[in-house]
């Protein structure tokens, strides 16, 4: 076994370290009186929900690479599922099926490693939804239903799939837990500026809740932070560069916040909160994994183009 | 043009498991449905190849939802072997109405007759009209067909027990058409009280529809419907 990176260790440790010191803060804040009982109980689901959260999303990629890639592809399936009954997707079954089917595909084009399928796969899948969806023989909302497949497809199967193909290259494991923890500490980032000097609204038809401030401070934010532990993840590569590591920085950012503004309009046309009651405190898978749908996709294509993603792996294992 | 599209969330969006599983507004997915016709097909087959099971009347059975199947009601065999009488276009449609102090109360349990039976509860014990509305409102909204036994529990005796207004309060008032059913053969199988079922032969036999459009939504009316609904079963066997 290769040893680990310093980087897979830093942040699992760094994680932990968050998972144990969370409820002393909890604790000492209600103890100074400064918790409301609906604050303290949100605080409380939430950290429940972490706490179950951030051993599923880290123990995969310290497994290997097919735990990787198949907890990727999981949520994929579940992203897609909540976004199915969200719009009433699901009802069409031959066409949900269709869905499940290329989700599955792209999961094994990533296991296994064959670069051609896995970018063949959208154009194919899109065609295949757009064919079946003629069986049915009723054109009335033919257009609606292959769109929102499309959709659907698109987002849960090709964006989110990408970050499961990462695991192909043997550095995988630093650079996946890097972009975890920089989406997630995104989303704080945001969320915290927001708090402080946020005051121009940033898409009040869409998120009202999020602010210029926010978007900016977060953008600063978790560049310097990527940058920092990439520094690290990257060394030896051309894109251990200065520019390379901001840019990196600043695409993840940049993408993440777009995701999460992409399922804030989803929500919002459909007239519903919460995507669905999965994980309590936060919603919805996709209220929480809402901002890694655009990230993955974004970095993987810089990666692949600068420094190649799974070189050192023979492509095509099974077929 | 973009303001023509309709979207449809799930009836359950805001459950999650176990109570998704028992919401009477519960909608399954590919998973569940997947379940639920394999064990369709698995118990059809069965049934075929130990109870020699024929079905009569078939063409009594509207061609499209909603619609209710009433049945005399003896043993665990029962909505199982309604189920897979119908056809099977019909059958993701199909609710099974299951005790809910029986095949609800573990989430174990419930998880099976949500996924595999595709049951809804009734709650003998505490069943509000609030739950007897949501039933009604579902089947009036058009997409369902409820399998349900209207003396409320499997006989002990072999002989059918009178029906109760339970299904009046569904349909009186309603287009919805009510199908007649009997089950032969199912108590001889599995009785209550025994837990494997002997190789008897079972059949099930369709009657023409009833319709309650005219009937009152009263307790009189429901009582009626359910007096009704037990001659034309009884006139079946």
């Amino acid at each position: 076994m290769t040893p680990l990176h310093p980087a897979t260790l830093g942040i699992t440790l760094f994680l932990l370290a968050l998972l144990v010191i969370a409820p002393v803060v909890i604790f000492v804040l209600q103890r100074l009186g400064r918790l409301t009982p609906t604050m303290r109980k949100e605080l409380h689901a939430r950290y429940l929900s972490w706490l179950v959260l951030v051993p599923l999303m880290v123990a995969p990629i310290l497994m290997g690479r097919l735990t990787t890639i198949m907890a990727f592809g999981l949520l994929s399936l579940f992203a897609y599922r909540e976004f199915a009954r969200a719009t009433g997707f699901f009802r069409n079954r031959a066409l949900s099926a269709t869905v499940v089917l290329g989700i599955a595909l792209m999961l094994f084009a990533a296991a296994d490693h064959w670069y051609g399928f896995f970018v063949a796969l959208p154009s194919l899948v899109v065609s295949l939804l757009v064919i079946v969806a003629v069986f049915a023989d009723s054109p009335q909302g033919y257009l609606q239903r292959v769109a929102l497949g499309i959709f659907a497809f698109a987002l849960f199967g090709v964006c989110l799939a990408h970050l499961g193909y990462l695991a192909n290259d043997k550095n995988y494991r630093p650079m996946l837990l890097l972009i975890l923890l920089c989406v997630e500490l995104n989303d704080v980032f945001a969320f915290c500026c927001g708090k402080l000097f946020g005051r121009r609204k940033l898409a009040p038809h869409t998120s009202p809740g999020k602010t210029w401030g926010g978007a900016l401070g977060a953008f600063v934010l978790t560049t310097a932070l990527f940058a920092g532990i990439g520094a690290s993840v990257f060394a030896g590569s051309v894109l251990a560069s200065p520019v390379h590591l901001v840019t990196m920085g600043a695409l993840l950012s940049f993408t993440g916040q777009l995701g999460d503004l992409v399922i804030s309009s989803v929500k919002r046309d459909l007239g519903i909160k919460d995507m669905s009651a999965a994980i309590p405190g936060h919603g919805g898978l996709l209220d929480r994994f809402d901002s890694l749908l655009f990230v993955g996709p974004a970095l993987f294509h810089y990666i692949n183009y600068f420094v190649g993603v799974g070189a050192d792996l023979p492509a095509r294992l099974w077929l | 043009m973009s303001d023509d599209w309709q979207y449809r969330p799930a009836a359950d969006l805001d459950k999650r498991a176990p109570e998704q599983w028992r919401s009477l507004r519960r909608e399954s997915g590919l998973l569940s449905w997947g379940a639920h016709m394999a064990w369709c097909g698995l118990t059809g087959a069965y049934l075929r190849a130990f109870h020699g099971f024929r079905i009569e009347g078939r063409e009594h059975l509207p061609k499209h939802a909603p619609f209710v199947v009433v049945a005399n009601h003896s043993s665990h065999l029962d909505a199982l072997t309604l189920a897979v009488g119908l056809p099977a276009r019909m059958r993701e449609r199909a609710f099974p109405i299951a005790a809910g102090d029986t095949f609800f109360e573990t989430p174990a349990m419930a998880a099976f007759a949500a996924v595999f039976l595709n049951a809804l509860p009734m709650w003998r014990k505490k069943c509000g009209s609030h739950a007897m509305e949501m039933l009604r409102e579902r089947l009036i909204e058009g997409e369902t067909v409820y399998l349900l036994f209207p003396e409320g529990t499997r006989t002990r005796t072999g002989v059918m027990a009178p029906f109760r207004a339970g299904i009046g309060m569904l349909v009186a008032g309603t287009p919805v058409p009510v199908v007649p059913a009997w089950l032969d053969g199912c108590y001889a199988a599995m009785p209550p009280g025994s837990k494997f079922p002997r190789l008897r032969p079972i059949s099930l036999r369709f009657g023409p529809p009833l319709v309650f459009a005219a009937a009152p939504n009263t307790r009189e009316g429901w009582r009626d419907v359910a007096a009704q609904l037990e001659q034309a079963v009884k006139a079946l066997a």
